[in-house]
């Protein structure tokens, strides 16, 4: 058996008194109560890295830091020239069970991908954090890595968020992307040599870990948050 | 063996040689006439002459294949449809789309070599090939991608960088070109010389550097180029037109006609909701053959924009009404001038003959005795596709005047009846008008009753607009110019409160007090149509009454692609879309 069953002794003659044991919860409560009121708190998010034994976490000044490959809120990653890896090619819209990827394509000059997204919206409302778009892009161009779930808002239609929204957080490259291998007349060519310099070969596997962009932690990610005063 | 064939020499100093020994003499045919042979092992009875490939078609076993076409001649390039068959000489393996039948020829097509030799030959068309399929239209109709899954699925192992061609290359007006794309099967050089007999495209340089190109100075400007992007097997031609503008798996297809000319060319309607996305030509051995010209591939667009989608009573201030309210005005408007007999019907050849044939039911009821054709003018036409009429429906528009007992004018007749201070109120069916200087003069009008679908100068001109659905949105028949009636089947439900053109005069008949409350075209055409010199026409398609619930029903499993199945993805599309940008 993979589990082991614990099975309560039965209660003594203390225990059946019922009062002492209100008087000791009531105890620790109070115990717990005047060591927050009165000690430091560690403020860490990370609460396992707390110097103190407070694990309260003061939401929403404070945040738990999620693990990796946390399906958080999508993002649209950007290219280093500030472009949209995203070529519309509806993957993600096509496999997404709540169908709640909407795109509209539009073609793009200068570059050998010929197509972006002129509209991408997401409905965070009725997306099911599956992740299939993720795992359904080919080129690697959404991603649920923020490590922050939707924020809340006060109308629905504050949770249809635009490639404008979408669009954050660290570029990327792969050595084999058509606008490192071919050039792109739009992209300055001193960009596009640095752009080459930071592409990374292409994952053999997807994992949890690969689809993690480099220095890209959620844990930093939540101590900026805090430094910003979020 | 070699030696008991080699003919001795006793023999030869007889009298009488024996004949040289040929091939063993062909068995007499099983069926006389005809030629028998077995494909993997099913028995095909087919015509001498017939190629390989279709002998298989007809036992239903699918050779694959990318440079045959049916309708163009062999050129036998691409090697994948290669087999084998018992009568080849050293048990080489023979091209089915240029091999023809032999008597008891016994064809095998899913033997280890040919397997091997159709991931060969896979593997070499894909040597080169940018497999950017996330860029590419033709992704989920891509023979190489359908052939890739059922033939070869292999990693590529080609470790040096991949040829570059050009890519997004405009041929002409209609074609986009991407060399990088092409698996050089010359079926588009081919159309372009055979059938629309105008050799435009070529291919340049040699093996693995070839492409396709037009002469220099030269644009691919052929009136029939479009046909390029449905023979190519792979995303290399693809229409400027329809270029990012949707994937193909969320399009559903309906059974449609052409209404850009009074050939009436069968197409498939592919549409997403409710917008229609391109139309291809859909197979009718008797019309186009699966051919269709360039203008009428854009028929489509006033289908989907400046829309007439409500009611209108009133010019100049016009208000939107409700269309009850509407058609109570027209009707009040028409029954009024028709008993001072100043009203005039103009009726559009463009219309479906169900919509003509109430129509006309309605004018009869209303004491007219001739309608006047309205429609498009006249455009080019060639001897090929393309007729000068630019009309679906003009024979089916003069068998409904005929059947209800009208007489038919032409336009220039109302407008010598208007000038003449004989016509003072007009009840228009379409808006198209063969002369531009019409609408002006029906604007003078102080009644004019228009079913229109365009928002266009005539519809303007209007008193009373009442919002007519277009074809996509309706079924209907139009009769082409050599009298034969071909059906189209509605794709999506009317926009906003259009209804079809048989619907408004329904409407507009029982507001007349008229016995005409139809409710489906079908009930209009057995009511009205019966009598019409249509030969066998039946207006049901196959297969018969197909039920549409609320929405419709996907069509388009008519050419083997399955229906759009994403119905409701594009109506999610469409909420987001209202609210973004609302
Ligand atoms: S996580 Fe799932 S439900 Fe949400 S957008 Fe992606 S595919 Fe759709
Ligand atoms: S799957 Fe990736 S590349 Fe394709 S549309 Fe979605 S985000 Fe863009
Ligand atoms: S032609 Fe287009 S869809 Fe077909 S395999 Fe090539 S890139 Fe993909
Ligand atoms: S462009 Fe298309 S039809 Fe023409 S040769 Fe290339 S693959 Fe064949
Ligand atoms: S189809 Fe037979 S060789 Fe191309």
């Amino acid at each position: 058996m993979p589990y082991k069953v614990i099975e309560d002794s039965p209660a003594d003659f203390r225990e059946r008194l019922f009062l002492p044991e209100v008087i000791r919860g009531v105890g620790i409560i109070a115990k717990q109560f005047w060591r927050n009121f009165f000690l430091q708190r560690d403020p860490n998010p990370d609460i396992l890295l707390r110097k103190t034994p407070t694990v309260t976490i003061q939401y929403p000044e404070e945040k738990q830091p999620y693990p990796p490959g946390y399906r958080g809120l999508h993002r649209l990653v950007p290219r280093e020239d500030g472009k949209p890896r995203c070529v519309a090619c509806y993957m993600c819209a096509t496999v997404c069970p709540a169908q709640c990827i909407y795109i509209e394509a539009d073609e793009v000059e200068g570059d050998p991908i010929e197509k972006y997204p002129k509209r991408f919206v997401i409905d965070e409302l009725r997306c099911v954090v599956c992740g299939f778009c993720v795992e359904a892009c080919p080129k690697d161009a959404i991603r649920m890595d923020t490590g922050e779930h939707a924020p809340p808002t006060y109308t629905r239609e504050g949770q249809l968020l635009d490639e404008k929204a979408l669009l954050r957080g660290a570029p990327v490259s792969y050595q084999y992307d058509p606008w490192l291998r071919r050039g792109a007349t739009a992209v300055d060519p001193k960009k596009l040599e640095e752009m080459r310099q930071r592409a990374k070969p292409f994952p053999a596997g997807a994992t949890d870990e690969l689809s993690q962009t480099p220095g890209f932690s959620v844990r930093q990610l939540a101590a900026e948050a805090k430094g910003r005063g979020a | 063996m070699a030696d008991e064939q080699k003919p001795s020499a006793p023999q030869a100093a007889a009298p009488k040689p024996a004949p040289p020994p040929g091939p063993p003499a062909p068995p007499p045919p099983k069926n006389p006439g005809m030629v028998t042979l077995t494909i993997d092992g099913k028995e095909a009875v087919v015509k001498p002459g017939t190629l390989v490939i279709e002998a298989a078609r007809q036992v239903g076993v699918d050779v694959p294949h990318y440079c045959y076409h049916k309708r163009l001649t062999v050129a036998a390039n691409c090697r994948m449809c290669l087999v084998e068959m018992s009568n080849s000489p050293g048990g080489k393996l023979q091209p089915a789309c240029q091999a023809t039948v032999a008597e008891g020829v016994a064809v095998k097509t899913e033997t280890p070599k040919v397997k091997d030799q159709q991931r060969a030959v896979l593997e070499f068309l894909l040597l080169n090939h940018p497999v950017d399929c996330p860029i590419c239209d033709q992704a989920g109709e891509c023979k190489l991608q359908d052939y890739y899954m059922s033939y070869d699925q292999q990693a590529s192992r080609l470790d040096m960088p991949k040829l570059v061609k050009s890519k997004r290359l405009p041929l002409g007006p209609t074609v986009t070109l991407d060399n990088e794309r092409c698996i050089l099967c010359t079926r588009c050089v081919r159309f372009m010389r055979e059938v629309a007999k105008a050799p435009q495209l070529g291919v340049a340089r040699r093996g693995s550097r070839s492409y396709i190109t037009t002469f220099p100075g030269q644009p691919l400007d052929s009136k029939y180029s479009g046909n390029v992007v449905d023979i190519c097997p792979v995303g290399a031609l693809t229409s400027t037109d329809f270029r990012f503008q949707g994937r193909v798996w969320f399009l559903s297809s309906a059974r449609s006609i052409c209404t850009g000319c009074s050939r009436g060319c069968n197409v498939h309607l592919d549409y997403m909701r409710d917008s229609t996305y391109r139309l291809r030509p859909r197979e009718c051995e008797a019309v186009n053959q699966e051919w269709m010209c360039d203008q009428g591939r854009t028929t489509f667009k006033p289908w989907n924009t400046d829309r007439v989608l409500q009611a209108r009573v009133g010019r100049g201030e016009a208000k939107a009404a409700r269309r009850a309210e509407a058609v109570a005005q027209a009707a009040a408007r028409l029954q009024e001038s028709a008993a001072k007999g100043q009203l005039a019907a103009l009726f559009s050849p463009g219309c479906s003959l169900e919509d003509l044939l109430a129509a006309c039911a309605v004018a009869k009821g209303l004491g007219l005795t001739e309608v006047y054709v309205g429609g498009r003018p006249d455009g080019w036409q060639d001897e090929f596709l393309k007729r000068a009429d630019e009309n679906p429906n003009r024979r089916g528009l003069e068998l409904a005047a005929a059947a209800a007992g009208l007489a038919v004018r032409s336009i220039a007749e109302l407008a010598k009846a208007i000038a003449d201070g004989k016509a003072k109120a007009l009840w228009a069916v379409g808006s198209k008008v063969p002369s531009p200087t019409a609408a002006a003069v029906f604007a003078r009008l102080e009644t004019f009753v228009c079913q229109a679908s365009s928002q266009d100068d005539v519809a303007r001109a209007a008193t009373v607009l009442l919002p007519q659905a277009p074809v996509p949105e309706t079924d209907g028949t139009f009769v082409n110019f050599a009298g034969r009636a071909q059906r189209f089947e509605r794709a999506y439900p009317p926009r906003g409160e259009s209804r079809p053109g048989w619907a408004l005069c329904a409407e507009l008949g029982q507001a007349l007090g008229q016995a005409t409350a139809w409710t489906s075209a079908r009930e209009v055409f057995q009511a009205l149509g019966r009598g019409l010199a249509l030969g066998d026409f039946t207006w049901d398609l196959p297969p018969a009454s197909r039920a549409r619930a609320l929405s419709p029903a996907p069509a388009g499993t008519v050419d083997g692609r399955l229906p759009g199945y994403r119905e409701s993805a594009d109506k999610v599309a469409a909420d987001i879309r209202a609210k973004v940008t609302g």
